[in-house]
């Protein structure tokens, strides 16, 4: 018995380094996304972008408009319009991430959860992932939706682990996972990337689906707008933001 | 209780229809979809106790014999009733048809509590048919459509003696026989306070406020208050959880102009709850401490903390909350949470203890399907469920108290502001 399970153990570990050695690389993934994606050059062409679409919680029977203010190098804000909800703002601003919407007031965020919004909202943050994250690791191939990935674990330069997997075929990114930690707890989430078009150089998703806490958001992109001028107070935190920084 | 009564009504009027072969396969969906949301999403997965296999073995044949969408409806809620929980709930479908064309059941415009088994209107709105006919607070009503209200109290307190839900149950049972359709009339005997009886016939009114949708929760009319019953303390109140934007509002407004307020009072006498989240919100304006939540919500897999962002200039001085058997749900996880953060006094009576934060989703047959999603637990380590929140001084609504003008649960937290230093 013992001699089998012996036997059983080195063919496992045979098979265990036959596929970490067929791997390719998580950072070669990384760096593959940005290729097929458009490019480094394609990238860096894009200096500010508004995205605008729609966000439904299904399940809810809630949606509402959505638009994405990004400007190089590290300015963002999310503005969301739900029916009977109201305006639920996100941004990230320099070294500042914060929110606001009417249900819970301003917020500055701090720790993990600042650190993990600003990973998050970086512009062109796939380009500067090394700016980022410490490593990228192959872990395995699992299926997504039916299609062939590369799992791979991202770990950012103050520890945290984040999953992301790639198609074997195509290289697109399909589906990421992580953890939030914030003030109200961990939350795991994880979001799905589809639907992929070109908007001028660059290949993107306009579909992305979040499972969170049991429920599902998705969002959808209708329009891309590259290297317009967004106003600079647009992407300044809001007064009542600004008065939590005084305090 | 207006919801109750349309659902009996609509039961009574759908008595008679048949199922086509779709809508049987519609039902027969909605049931699968009921009891499969409850069996993966219920925060407890051994569903609080219950066979919840055997529940499906025992309904499915009465569902596919189901002969009207009243029965369909009667199986699916059926089944939730073993649960024992409060937020599990059928919405027929013709409630959010009603809604959309009507603006839903109106009524003459008077709120009522049952105190000490007698039906006494609390509150008379201010332009409302009541109103100009000359009914006060404290005016009993004693006969609805020539009903004696005594016995349905009677019936209602035998069945829910022990439940704190009684007082909910109660007054929503007597309000809902004096709503109806638009442009309708209640034929109401009052008891007056000379003791008195008055028969009025009470034309119905659009309900006080603005309507207001919140994804699939039928449409609600939200209204909100703030006033200062005297010049260094605060009031606001408002009759639901809805419109964030609207509450926020109402609370950014009412705090920044008693800057200087000895204290306030935040009164969710009647407050069924509404949106979980709002509670964090408005708790914000009185703490100024970072890192507290009012409780915490426990999902399947994963808790999420009520947590609270201070504002940049909370309210300082004295905060009292009124509850009464009314409040409930949102309303309960504010004032629950406020006393066990020892930054509030409680004052009225226990509220409904119906406290687990739901979602609505709407069913394959066009029913909305209420379920919770989670257990809550105040931060004081209590469940609210079942137990309500408790005040820190006790203080009741008389009759006699109503028709001299006074509203003691208000005056009791004034008087207790007073104190204050």
């Amino acid at each position: 018995m013992k001699r089998r399970n012996a036997i059983l153990g080195i063919l496992l570990s045979a098979a265990a380094l036959y596929a970490a050695d067929d791997l390719p690389k998580g950072e070669t993934l990384v760096d593959k996304y940005v290729e097929v994606t458009g490019g480094k050059a394609a990238y860096e062409k894009v200096k500010s972008e508004i995205d605008t679409g729609t966000m439904t919680l299904g399940a809810m029977g809630l949606k509402g408009a959505m638009t994405v203010y990004s400007q190089a190098p590290d300015k963002r804000l999310v503005e969301v319009n739900i029916d009977g909800v109201g305006k639920i703002l996100d941004g990230v601003n320099g070294d500042m991430a914060w929110s606001m919407n009417a249900m819970q007031g301003p917020r500055i965020k701090e720790g993990e959860e600042k650190a993990e919004a600003l990973r998050q909202n970086r512009h062109n943050g796939d380009l500067h992932w090394r700016d980022m994250y410490k490593s990228a690791e192959t872990k395995g191939v699992e299926a997504v939706d039916g299609a062939d990935c590369y799992k791979v674990e991202m770990t950012s330069k103050d520890g945290k682990v984040s999953t992301r997997w790639y198609d074997k075929k195509t290289g697109l990114l399909t589906k990421m996972s992580s953890t939030t930690k914030s003030p109200m707890g961990e939350m795991q989430a994880e979001v799905f990337a589809s639907d992929y078009r070109k908007e001028g150089d660059v290949l993107m998703p306009h579909k992305m689906l979040t499972k969170v806490a049991g429920q599902e958001l998705a969002m959808t992109i209708d329009k891309v707008e590259q290297n317009v001028e967004i106003p600079k107070d647009k992407l300044e935190p809001p007064a009542e933001v600004k008065a939590l920084i005084k305090k | 209780m207006s919801r109750r009564l349309l659902i009996f009504l609509l039961a009574l009027g759908c008595a008679a229809q048949t199922l086509s072969p779709d809508q049987r396969k519609l039902n027969l969906d909605s049931f699968e979809k009921v009891w499969q949301t409850v069996r993966d999403k219920h925060w407890d997965p051994k569903i609080n106790g219950v066979d919840w296999p055997a529940v499906h073995a025992e309904l499915l044949p009465k569902m596919e014999a189901a002969k009207t969408n009243a029965e369909a409806r009667q199986i699916l809620s059926d089944m939730l009733d073993r649960l024992h929980q409060t937020h599990f709930g059928i919405i027929p479908s013709d409630i959010y048809t009603d809604l959309e064309t009507s603006g839903g059941p109106e009524g003459p415009g008077i709120d009522v509590r049952v105190l000490d088994g007698h039906a006494i209107v609390t509150t008379v709105e201010a332009g409302s048919s009541a109103e100009k006919r000359g009914v006060k607070p404290g005016w009993e009503i004693v006969k609805v459509e020539g009903k004696e209200i005594a016995p349905v109290i009677k019936k209602i307190q035998d069945q829910f003696a022990k439940s704190t839900l009684l007082d909910l149950r109660l007054s929503r049972s007597v309000l809902g026989r004096l709503q109806g359709a638009a442009g309708t009339s209640a034929h109401v005997d009052f008891v007056d306070g000379s003791d008195h009886t008055v028969a009025l016939d009470l034309e119905r009114g659009a309900p006080r406020g603005k309507l207001v949708s919140f994804g699939n929760l039928p449409a609600q009319h939200v209204w909100t208050e703030s006033r200062k019953p005297r010049p260094d303390v605060g009031y606001v109140a408002f009759n639901m959880f809805m419109d964030p934007e609207l509450i926020s509002k109402t609370m950014q407004d009412a705090v920044e102009g008693c800057r200087d307020c000895k204290g306030f009072i935040i009164d969710l006498r009647g407050n069924p709850g509404g949106i979980g989240g709002l509670a964090m919100g408005v708790a914000g304006w009185f703490v100024e401490e970072k890192g507290l939540k009012l409780g915490t919500m426990y999902l399947r897999g994963s808790n999420l903390n009520f947590a609270l962002n201070p504002r940049a200039t909370p309210f300082r001085g004295a905060l009292a909350v009124l509850v009464d058997g009314c409040s409930a749900s949102t309303s309960e996880i504010l004032a629950g949470g406020l006393k066990d953060l020892h930054r509030a006094r409680i004052f009225g009576t226990r509220s409904a203890g119906a406290a687990l934060p739901s979602v609505v989703e709407r069913l394959p047959n066009g029913d909305g399907f209420q379920y919770a999603i989670a257990n809550y637990i105040s931060s004081g380590g209590q469940p609210l469920e079942g137990i309500g929140a408790i005040p820190d001084e006790e203080v009741r609504l008389t009759r006699r108290g109503l028709l001299e003008g006074h509203d003691a649960p208000i005056e009791a937290s004034i008087a207790w502001i007073a104190k204050q230093k």
